[in-house]
C-alpha cells in the first residue's frame, strides 16, 4: 500500500507547477504544444486564405477530351465556342489578379472553366481503354474523357423509329486526383451534355427527350487506383512524416524530462533524500518512469490525434492502436532514458549519453522509410521498427493486429529488462553516492588515476565531440524545424490542387533514399514558384533569426536583447554603418554575380535573350524577392554571426572559419545538380564571407552581399541559385548549345562552375591583402 | 539502538577510510563523533544511514541490518547532511507533503505534523515561497524539519549548525537537546567544540580512520590530562595522527 502511494506521490510530482520536475518537464510540453498550435495554425491558414488565387499559380485543367465525337456533337461543340469567348472574356484575364480581383476573389471551379475548357477529338474503338485515356488527358490538359460509341447518332435514329430498345452507352472518365474533377464531370453530364441533346432534338431532328435516353457511365480513371491524389500524398506522409516526427517528439521531450529526473537530481543533491525513504528501490524507478512516460505523451498524444483527424481515420480502432503505439514507444525511450539517467551524474553528461541513443533511433527512422512492398513482415514483430511501421500502417487504414500485439509485448519486455538493469544499477553505490564531500573527491581523484589518465583523454574528446555535435546540429535542427512549420499551409494548400498529380503518382515508385532526394527536390522546385510557399519561407527565415539571437543569449548569458543581436554580428550601435556596409554589400553581391554571368557571356556559354517578365508571374516574383533579405540574413547569423564567435570562444578563428565552410557547403550539398566543383566554390564563397565578416567586424556586408548574389543570379538573371530556379525573372538567359558545365556548373547553376571560382578567388585575394593592410596598420 | 562493530571501509585496495571502528548509541543519548576533515565522518554517518556498505563489519540499527532490512531502517533513521539539498523550485509546503507521502504518512496525521514542526522553526510564515528565495539559515531548518518528517528513533546529524548564525544555532542546539529527552539516539558530528562540550553525552575523536578516543567530555579531557576539551582535542590529534 505505502508503495503505490509513493509511486503516485513521485508520478504527481511531474505535474506539480512548484518544483524541478514539474517546471523542467513543463519546457518540453511547451516546446511540443508550441509545435502543435503552429501546425493547427498553420492548417487553419490553408482555410481562411480560401480567396488566396490558388489557381492563378497552378494550371488546373478544364479541358476534355472526347472520343468517336459523333457528327452532332462536334457541330453542339462548335456553336457553343462563341459563348465560351464571350464567358471568358467576361471573367476577364485569368492571370491579372491585381486588376481582375473582383472576379478571381468568386472563382469557382466550374465545367467549362470560365469558357476556357477545349475539346479534344480522339477515335478509338477500344471504348474501355482507360490507359490510353488517362495518357491523352495529361498530355491535353483535360479532365474528363467523354467516348461516345461509334455509330452514336445511327443509335439513336434507330431507337427513335423503334427499331431497338438498346440505349446508347456514353462512357465518361475524369480525374481523381481532385475533388473538383467528380463536381465538374457531374455538372458536364447534368448541363452540358443535358442541353446538347435537347438541342439536337430540336435542331436534327431526332427525338430524345432526355438525358434519361442515353445511359451515362460514370467511371473515375482507373489508371492508378490507390496511388493517385490525395490518398498518395497522404500516404507518403503517414508513412514516414508523421511517424518520425512522433519519434522526435518522444526523444525529445523524454530526453528533456528523463535526463533531469534522477541525473538532475543527483546535480541538485536532491536524490538522496528521497533514496533514504523506505520506498523501494523499483518502486522508485517506476515513479520516475511513469512521470516522464505521462508527460512524454502528452504533446504525443495531441499530434498523433491530430495527424489521425487529418488524415481521417475516425475509428475507434484507429485511435486505439495509435495510442498503444505511442504509449510503448514512450514507454521504451523513457525507461532507456532513465538508464542513462542513472548512469550519470549531471543533466549534461546524462544528455550527452543520450545523444546517441537519440542518433540511432532517427537513423532507424529513416531505414523504415522504404516502400511497403519491400518490407519484410517480420519487422512488424520487432520493437521501434514495429511501432514505425504500425503508426503508418494505421494512418493509412489497416491495422495489423498480430503486429500490434507482438511488436508492443516485445517492445515491452524489453522496457521491463532495461527498467530491471536501471533497478539493479540503483542498489550500487557508484551511481547513488555522489555526495561531495572531500573523501568522496579525493575518492574520485584516485580512481581516474591522476590528471593525464586515459580516461581524461577520453573525456576531452568526447566533450570536444558533443560541442561540435550541438554546434553543428543547432543550425540543422532550427533549419528544419522552422521549414517544416512553413511548409505546412503550403503542403495542405498543394493537397487541393490537381496539377501535381503525376508528382503523387510517382511518390509511389519511391523505393530508395536517391529517390527521396530527387522527390524532395522536385517538391521544392514546384513550391518554388508557390508565392504562398515563398512567403512562409520569409516568414520561417525571421523565425531563424530571431531564434539564433536567443538561443546566443542564452549560450553566451547576455542580457539585453541589443547586445544580444549584436553578439550575434549585428551590432546596431551605428545605423551609418549599417547603411553604409549593407548598402555596399549589395552593390558587391550585384558586382560579383553580374562578373560571373560576363565571364560566361565573354567565354561564349550563354547569351542574352531579352526581358522575361510577365504580368502573371508577378506575384511570385515579388514574393521571391523579399524571401532573399531574410534567407541571406539568416544563413550569414547560422555560418558566420553565430558560428564564428561559437568555435572561436573555444579554439581558433581558423576552425571556426574552416568548419563553417565546410558546414555551409554541405548543407548546400544536398541540392540538385550538385558537384565536386561546386562543393569547392561554395566553401570558397563561405571562406571569402568568412573573411569580410572578420575584416568588418560584423555581418551586415555579408548577409546584403549574400542577398544580392542570390537575387541578381536567380532574378535578374534567371539562373539556378544552388540547383533552385526562380520562376519569374528580370532577364532571360539563354546557353550555348555548346556551353560547357564545367564552367557553368550545369543544373546546379553558377556556383557549380568555375566562372565563380574565378570571381570568387579574384574577390578572395583583393580582401585578404585588405585583411593584411588592416593587420599592418593595427600593429602600427 | 546504534551498534557499530569493528566497520572498516575502503574505496580502493591499497587505501582503508575507516579502519576498524566499533561503539554504540543508546536510546536518549547524543552521541558525538569530531575529527578533522577526511578523518572519515562522513563516510562513517553515510554507512549508518545506509547510503554505502561497509567493506567489513556491521551496523545494526535496532538489531537491524541494511542487507536484509534497508526499508525498515529507513523507517527508523534520519539522516540530515549538507549534501542533501532541497528542490530549489519547490516550496516547503509541497516538499513536506511530498516527503510525508513517500514515508507513508496518514494524510490526516501530515497537516497537524507539518504545522507543529513548521510552527516550532517559524517556517510558517514562508511554507509557500521557493526554496531559492529562502535564506541558507531557513533551508537548514527546513531540512531537519523534513529529515524528522517519520519522527524516527535514531537521528544522524551531519554538521547540523554549520553556516548558522548564533540565534538560529541556538534553536537547532535546543531541539537537539529536546530529542534526547524524547528518547531519541542521536549521533552528531560537529567541528564546533562548544557544541560538542555543550550537547554530546559521549564523544568519539576520529583521526585517519580510527577512533583515538572515547568517552564523555570530562573523561577525555582527564585521559589527556589537558586543560580543556578543546587542548585535549588537539593532543589526541596529534599523538594518533600518521603523517
Amino acid at each position: 500500500m505505502s508503495t503505490r502511494r509513493g509511486i503516485k506521490t513521485i508520478i504527481g510530482s511531474f505535474f506539480r507547477k512548484r518544483g524541478q520536475m514539474g517546471a523542467e518537464a513543463s519546457n518540453a510540453t511547451f516546446f511540443a504544444s508550441v509545435f502543435f498550435v503552429a501546425a493547427l495554425a498553420g492548417f487553419a491558414i490553408s482555410f481562411i486564405l480560401w480567396w488566396f488565387p490558388y489557381h492563378l499559380f497552378s494550371d488546373e485543367v478544364y479541358n476534355i477530351v472526347v472520343v468517336n465525337s459523333p457528327e452532332s456533337f462536334t457541330r453542339f461543340n462548335e456553336e457553343m465556342q462563341a459563348e465560351f469567348d464571350e464567358m471568358s472574356e467576361d471573367y476577364g484575364d485569368r492571370y491579372d489578379y491585381f486588376s481582375n480581383w473582383e472576379n478571381m476573389i468568386d472563382f469557382e471551379y466550374i465545367y467549362v472553366g470560365y469558357g476556357w475548357t477545349e475539346f479534344i477529338y480522339k477515335d478509338t474503338d477500344a471504348l474501355y481503354d482507360f490507359v490510353t485515356f488517362g495518357k491523352w488527358m495529361r498530355e491535353n490538359d483535360a479532365y474528363l474523357t467523354v467516348v461516345f460509341p461509334k455509330d452514336f447518332d445511327e443509335q439513336i435514329r434507330l431507337r427513335q423509329e423503334g427499331k431497338t430498345d438498346a440505349k446508347p452507352q456514353i462512357l465518361t472518365y475524369y480525374r481523381t486526383n481532385s475533388m473538383e474533377y467528380s463536381q465538374m464531370r457531374d455538372g458536364f453530364v447534368e448541363e452540358y451534355l443535358d442541353y446538347y441533346q435537347s438541342t439536337i432534338r430540336e435542331n436534327y431532328g431526332l427525338k430524345i427527350t432526355s438525358v434519361d435516353d442515353c445511359e451515362i457511365r460514370d467511371d473515375p480513371i482507373p489508371t492508378v487506383d490507390s496511388g493517385y491524389g490525395i490518398k498518395a500524398f497522404t500516404e507518403t506522409m503517414s508513412r514516414t512524416f508523421v511517424p518520425i516526427l512522433l519519434f522526435v517528439i518522444l526523444l525529445y521531450a523524454s530526453m528533456s524530462i528523463g535526463t533531469n529526473v534522477i541525473a538532475g537530481q543527483k546535480e541538485r543533491g536532491t536524490f538522496t533524500g528521497i533514496l533514504l525513504t523506505p520506498l523501494p528501490r523499483y518502486a522508485i524507478i517506476i515513479g520516475y518512469l511513469g512521470g516522464v512516460v505521462l508527460k512524454t505523451l502528452i504533446p504525443a498524444f495531441f499530434i498523433a490525434t491530430i495527424s489521425a483527424l487529418l488524415v481521417q481515420q475516425f475509428s475507434l480502432g484507429a485511435f486505439l492502436a495509435i495510442y498503444l503505439y505511442i504509449f510503448v514507444l514512450a514507454v521504451f525511450i523513457s525507461a532507456v532514458t532513465i538508464l542513462i539517467s542513472v548512469i550519470n551524474d549531471t543533466v549534461v553528461s546524462a544528455q550527452t549519453a543520450f545523444l546517441p541513443v537519440f542518433l540511432i533511433l532517427v537513423a532507424v527512422c529513416v531505414t523504415c522509410i522504404q516502400s511497403v512492398a519491400e518490407r519484410e513482415d517480420f519487422y512488424m514483430y520487432l520493437p521501434v521498427h514495429g511501432q514505425f511501421y504500425g503508426i503508418g500502417d494505421v494512418l493509412t487504414g489497416n491495422i495489423n493486429v498480430p503486429g500490434l500485439i507482438v511488436s508492443s509485448l516485445a517492445t515491452l519486455l524489453l522496457s521491463a529488462l532495461i527498467t530491471f538493469v536501471t533497478v539493479k544499477l540503483l542498489h550500487s553505490e557508484r551511481y547513488t553516492v555522489s555526495i561531495d564531500t572531500v573523501d568522496a573527491k579525493e575518492v574520485r581523484r584516485y580512481r581516474e588515476g591522476g590528471k593525464s589518465s586515459v580516461l581524461e583523454m577520453f573525456n576531452k574528446a568526447t566533450d570536444n565531440f558533443s560541442y561540435f555535435i550541438t554546434e553543428l546540429f543547432y543550425p540543422l535542427i532550427v533549419l528544419s524545424f522552422y521549414q517544416f512549420l512553413a511548409m505546412i499551409p503550403v503542403v495542405v494548400s498543394y493537397m487541393r490542387k490537381p496539377e501535381y498529380s503525376s508528382f503523387i503518382q510517382d511518390l509511389q515508385n519511391v523505393g530508395s533514399v536517391t529517390d527521396i532526394f530527387n522527390k524532395t527536390f522536385e517538391i521544392f522546385g514546384i513550391f518554388f514558384k508557390d508565392p504562398l510557399f515563398l512567403g512562409m519561407m520569409t516568414l520561417g527565415y525571421i523565425l531563424i533569426i530571431i531564434t539564433y539571437f536567443i538561443h546566443a543569449g542564452r549560450v553566451w548569458k547576455i542580457k539585453g536583447i541589443k547586445n544580444k543581436i549584436g553578439a550575434c554580428g549585428y551590432p546596431l550601435t551605428s545605423g551609418k554603418h549599417i547603411a553604409k556596409n549593407y548598402g555596399l554589400g549589395l552593390i558587391f553581391g550585384f558586382l560579383m554575380m553580374t562578373a560571373t554571368v560576363m565571364v560566361m557571356r565573354l567565354t561564349g556559354q550563354l547569351t542574352f535573350g531579352g526581358f522575361n517578365l510577365s504580368a502573371s508571374g508577378m506575384g511570385a516574383f515579388i514574393f521571391n524577392l523579399f524571401m532573399w533579405f531574410p534567407q541571406g540574413a539568416s544563413e550569414e547569423l547560422m555560418f558566420r554571426g553565430y558560428m564564428i564567435p561559437a568555435f572561436n570562444k573555444r579554439y581558433k578563428v581558423a576552425v571556426g572559419v574552416a568548419v563553417s565552410s565546410i558546414l555551409f557547403s554541405a548543407f548546400h550539398s544536398l541540392n540538385p545538380g550538385f558537384t565536386p566543383l561546386a562543393s569547392i566554390n561554395l566553401v570558397l564563397i563561405a571562406v571569402l564571407f568568412a573573411l569580410i565578416y572578420l575584416l568588418t567586424g560584423d555581418i551586415w556586408m555579408t548577409s546584403a552581399m549574400h542577398t544580392a548574389w542570390n537575387l541578381t543570379q536567380g532574378n535578374i538573371y534567371g539562373l539556378q541559385v544552388s540547383g533552385n530556379l526562380a520562376s519569374n525573372t528580370v532577364f532571360k538567359i539563354i546557353y550555348d548549345a555548346n556551353a560547357d558545365p564545367s564552367i557553368t556548373g550545369g543544373a546546379f547553376g553558377p556556383e557549380g562552375g568555375l566562372a565563380t571560382t574565378i570571381v570568387t578567388s579574384v574577390c578572395m585575394v583583393i580582401v585578404i591583402t585588405l585583411l593584411v593592410i588592416k593587420s599592418r596598420k593595427a600593429r602600427k | 539502538m546504534i551498534k557499530v562493530v569493528d566497520v572498516h571501509k575502503s574505496y580502493t585496495k591499497e587505501n582503508e577510510t575507516i579502519k576498524g571502528v566499533s561503539f554504540e548509541v543508546r536510546e536518549g543519548q547524543i552521541f558525538g563523533l569530531l575529527g578533522p576533515n577526511g578523518a572519515g565522518k562522513t563516510t562513517l554517518m553515510q554507512m549508518i544511514a545506509t547510503l554505502m556498505k561497509p567493506t567489513s563489519g556491521q551496523i545494526l540499527i535496532d538489531g537491524l541490518s541494511a542487507d536484509k532490512n534497508l526499508l525498515d531502517i529507513h523507517r527508523k533513521i534520519g539522516f540530515l547532511t549538507n549534501e542533501i539539498k532541497l528542490d530549489p523550485m519547490s516550496t516547503p509546503n509541497n516538499l513536506f507533503e511530498f516527503f510525508a507521502e513517500l514515508y507513508d504518512i496518514p494524510a490526516d496525521e501530515l497537516r497537524d505534523r507539518r504545522d507543529l514542526s513548521f510552527a516550532r522553526f517559524g517556517i510558517t510564515p514562508f511554507a509557500d515561497k521557493r526554496i531559492n528565495e529562502l535564506s541558507t539559515g531557513m533551508k537548514q531548518k527546513i531540512s531537519i524539519a523534513i529529515s524528522l518528517i517519520h519522527n524516527p528513533p535514531v537521528i544522524i546529524f551531519d554538521e547540523p549548525t554549520n553556516g548558522l548564525d548564533i540565534l538560529t544555532s541556538k534553536q537547532v542546539t535546543d531541539y537537539l537537546k529536546e530529542l534526547k529527552e524524547q528518547g531519541h539516539a542521536i549521533i552528531l558530528s560537529t567541528h564546533i567544540f562548544s557544541v560538542a562540550e555543550e550537547l554530546c553525552d559521549e564523544i568519539a575523536i576520529l583521526v585517519d580512520g580510527r577512533i583515538a578516543a572515547q568517552g564523555t567530555v570530562e573523561q577525555l579531557v582527564a585521559q589527556a590530562q589537558a586543560e580543556n576539551f578543546e587542548k585535549a582535542f588537539f593532543k589526541i590529534y596529534v599523538e594518533n595522527h600518521v603523517e
